[in-house]
C-alpha cells in the first residue's frame, strides 16, 4: 500500500467521530423506536411484543383521528396563504424606494423571538381584555373576543401566530430567488413590450420554480411538525376541547403524560410516513445537485 | 421649437411625477405591512416596562404611563430561577455550537477531501439524517436517554444535538473548495494530517463556520420539546421551558408584564447576533432552510 493510499484512512478517523455519534443518537433512536411501536411499552414495565396491535388501535383512537384531522388542516392553513403573503412581501421588498432597508428589517422582527416567546406574546394579544379584543370587538359587535377559547377561532389563531412568525424567513429566501434571476431577461421582456405584471408572471416566476419547489417543501414539513405554538397558545396544551392537538402533541401526550410510549411511538411511524412522502417531492422537484457524492 | 422644449419638460416632469407616486405608493403600503408585522415585538418591549394594570389598559398606552423602569426584570429574577435558566440556555447553546462546528468541519474535511472505503456509504447515512425531523424521534430518543441514566441532567439535555447531521453536509459543501495543492504543499513540508486540518483547512472554513454557529446557537436557544420532556428538575430547565411556567398558569391571570420581561431577555441575545453578524444571520438560515 503506498503512502498515498495510506492517508486517505485519515479520512475515516475524521468522520469517525460524528459517525459513531450518528449510529448512538440517531440509528439506536430510530430502530428501538420502530420496536418499542410494536410493544405495549409504558417506562414502567418491561415491553411485552404486540405485533401490529398499536397501529391497528390508531385506526378506532379518537384523539389520533382528531390529531391527524387538526394537523392537516394546520398544514393546509398554515402553508398556502403564508406562500403568498412572503412572495409579495419578496416582490414588494425587490424594488427600489426610499426607507426600504429599514422596513426590511422592522418586517424582519418576528423572525428573532424563539416561538415559545412569539406564542407567549400572542397570548397577551389575544387575551379577551388584549389589545385586539378591544380593537376588533367593537368593529364585529362583540366584546370580548375570546380567540383562543372559541372552538372555531383557536386553530385559525394558531396559523396566524405561525405565518406571523415564519412569513419573513419564506419572504428572504424568495427574494433571494429574485436577485438570482438576471436582469438581461426582466429587461429583455420589457423591451418587447411586456408590462411589469407581464413579465413576472412570464419571466420570473417560472424562473422561481426552484425556490418555489423549495419553500412548499420546507413549509410543508415544518407544519407537519407543529407542536410548540399550539402547546403554548392554545389554552390547556392543545384545548380547547383538542381543537389544536396536533400530531406533534399527541405524541407528547401519549408518551409523557399517560406513559403509553408504545402508542405515541407507533403515531411518530405514522408522522414520519406524512414527512417522507413530502421529503422525497422535494428531492425529487428541486435541484439535485445539492445531495450529489462528489 | 418652444412646443417642443415644453413638451420635453413636461414628458420629464411627468416622468418625476410618475416616479415620485409609485414611490409614494410602495413606501406606504412597505411601511404599513412593516409596522403590523413589527407591532406585537415592540408591545412585547414596551410591556415589560409597564405595570400590571396598564397591561389591558384601553386605549392601548403606546409608551407607558407609569413608567416602571426594570422593576419586572428585578422581579422576574428574584421570585423565580430566571439566572439558572438563563446560564443553562446559554451553556447549552455554546456546548452545541462549538461541537457542531468542530465535528462538523472535521467529518465534512474528511468527507470531501479523503477517499476511504464504504465513504459513499457513511456519507448516504447522514444525509438520511437529515430527512428525519427530531419530533419521530423524541419518543426512542428519551429511551435510550433514560437507559443510559442521563434522564434530568446536562448530558441527557446536551448529547443528543452535540453533533448535527446538517453540519457535517454544510462544512463539506465548503470543505472542496479548499485546493488540493496548498494541502499537498503543507504535507511535503511535513505537516501531520491533524495540523493541516488544524492550521489550513479551519481557517479557511471560518465564514462558513460562522454561519453554522450562528444557526446552531439559535436551534439550540430556542429548542423546545427535548428540555421540555428531558429536564424535570426546575434548576436544569431551559429558558424557553421556564417562560411557559409564566403564561401557563391555570388558576390565576399570569403576570404579563413579567413574562413580556423575560421574553425580551431571552430575545436580546438573538437581536445581538443579528445586529453584530447580519449576512452570517442569513447566509445560515438560508442555506438550512431550519429556523428553531
Amino acid at each position: 500500500m503506498g503512502l498515498v493510499q495510506k492517508r486517505q484512512y485519515y479520512g475515516l478517523l475524521f468522520v469517525a467521530p460524528a459517525v459513531i455519534f450518528f449510529a448512538i443518537f440517531f440509528l439506536y433512536p430510530i430502530v428501538i423506536g420502530f420496536g418499542l411501536s410494536l410493544t405495549d411499552f409504558t417506562l414502567l414495565k418491561p415491553p411485552v411484543w404486540v405485533g401490529l396491535q398499536n397501529y391497528q388501535d390508531l385506526l378506532n383512537d379518537r384523539l389520533f383521528l382528531k390529531s391527524l384531522n387538526v394537523t392537516i388542516g394546520f398544514v393546509l392553513g398554515s402553508t398556502v396563504p403564508v406562500w403568498f403573503i412572503s412572495l409579495a412581501m419578496a416582490v414588494l421588498f425587490f424594488q427600489r424606494f426610499p426607507g426600504r432597508e429599514l422596513m426590511k428589517v422592522l418586517f424582519f422582527t418576528p423572525l428573532l423571538p424563539s416561538v415559545v416567546v412569539v406564542s407567549v406574546i400572542w397570548k397577551l394579544l389575544l387575551h379577551p381584555s388584549g389589545i385586539l379584543s378591544s380593537v376588533i370587538g367593537p368593529i364585529v359587535g362583540q366584546m370580548p373576543i375570546k380567540w383562543l377559547f372559541d372552538l372555531q377561532l383557536s386553530p385559525i389563531m394558531s396559523v396566524v401566530v405561525h405565518d406571523w412568525h415564519i412569513a419573513p424567513f419564506y419572504m428572504i429566501i424568495w427574494l433571494s430567488g429574485l436577485t438570482s434571476i438576471p436582469p438581461e431577461l426582466r429587461d429583455a421582456a420589457r423591451v418587447d413590450g411586456a408590462n411589469a405584471l407581464q413579465s413576472f408572471l412570464r419571466v420570473e416566476l417560472p424562473l422561481l420554480k426552484p425556490t418555489a419547489v423549495f419553500v412548499a417543501a420546507i413549509s410543508t414539513i415544518r407544519a407537519f411538525q407543529g407542536f410548540s405554538i399550539q402547546f403554548v397558545l392554545s389554552p390547556s396544551q392543545g384545548g380547547p376541547l383538542e381543537v389544536n392537538t396536533t400530531l406533534g402533541i399527541v405524541i407528547w401526550k401519549y408518551g409523557f403524560q399517560f406513559f403509553r410510549m408504545g402508542d405515541a411511538a407507533a403515531i411518530s411511524v405514522v408522522l414520519f410516513a406524512f414527512i417522507l412522502i413530502f421529503t422525497l417531492f422535494q428531492l425529487r422537484l428541486g435541484r439535485s445537485d445539492d445531495f450529489s457524492l462528489n | 421649437m418652444t412646443a417642443a422644449k415644453t413638451y420635453e419638460s413636461d414628458w420629464a416632469f411627468e416622468a418625476r411625477l410618475r416616479r415620485r407616486i409609485r414611490n409614494l405608493i410602495l413606501f406606504s403600503v412597505a411601511l404599513l405591512i412593516s409596522l403590523l408585522f413589527f407591532f406585537p415585538v415592540y408591545l412585547m418591549f414596551s410591556s415589560s416596562f409597564k405595570s400590571e394594570g396598564e397591561i389591558f389598559a384601553i386605549p392601548m398606552h403606546w409608551i407607558p404611563h407609569e413608567f416602571q423602569g426594570f422593576r419586572q426584570y428585578e422581579f422576574a429574577f428574584e421570585s423565580t430561577r430566571l439566572e439558572r435558566w438563563y446560564i443553562n440556555s446559554l451553556v447549552i447553546a455554546a456546548v452545541q455550537t462549538i461541537a457542531t462546528v468542530f465535528f462538523g468541519a472535521l467529518a465534512g474535511y474528511g468527507f470531501a477531501k479523503f477517499r476511504f472505503p464504504a465513504r459513499n456509504i457513511l456519507f448516504l447515512f447522514i444525509l438520511s439524517i437529515m430527512t428525519v425531523p427530531f419530533q419521530i424521534l423524541v419518543i426512542p430518543m428519551f429511551v435510550l436517554v433514560h437507559q443510559l441514566g442521563w434522564h434530568n441532567t446536562y448530558q441527557g439535555l446536551i448529547m443528543p444535538g452535540l453533533i448535527s447531521a446538517f453540519g457535517v453536509f454544510m462544512m463539506r459543501q465548503f470543505a472542496y473548495s479548499v485546493p488540493d495543492e496548498l494541502l499537498d504543499a503543507a504535507r511535503i513540508d511535513g505537516a501531520s494530517e491533524f495540523s493541516i486540518f488544524r492550521r489550513i483547512v479551519m481557517p479557511m472554513l471560518k465564514p462558513a463556520a460562522a454561519s453554522l454557529a450562528i444557526i446552531t446557537f439559535l436551534f439550540s436557544w430556542n429548542s423546545f420539546l427535548w428540555p421540555l420532556v428531558i429536564a424535570q428538575d426546575r434548576d436544569l430547565v431551559t429558558l424557553p421551558v421556564g417562560l411557559t411556567y409564566f403564561s401557563q398558569s391555570l388558576d390565576r391571570e399570569p403576570l404579563w408584564a413579567v413574562a413580556m420581561a423575560v421574553s425580551t431577555m431571552a430575545t436580546i441575545p438573538v437581536i445581538l447576533l443579528f445586529v453584530f453578524f447580519q449576512r452570517y444571520f442569513i447566509e445560515g438560515m438560508m442555506v438550512s432552510g431550519i429556523k428553531g
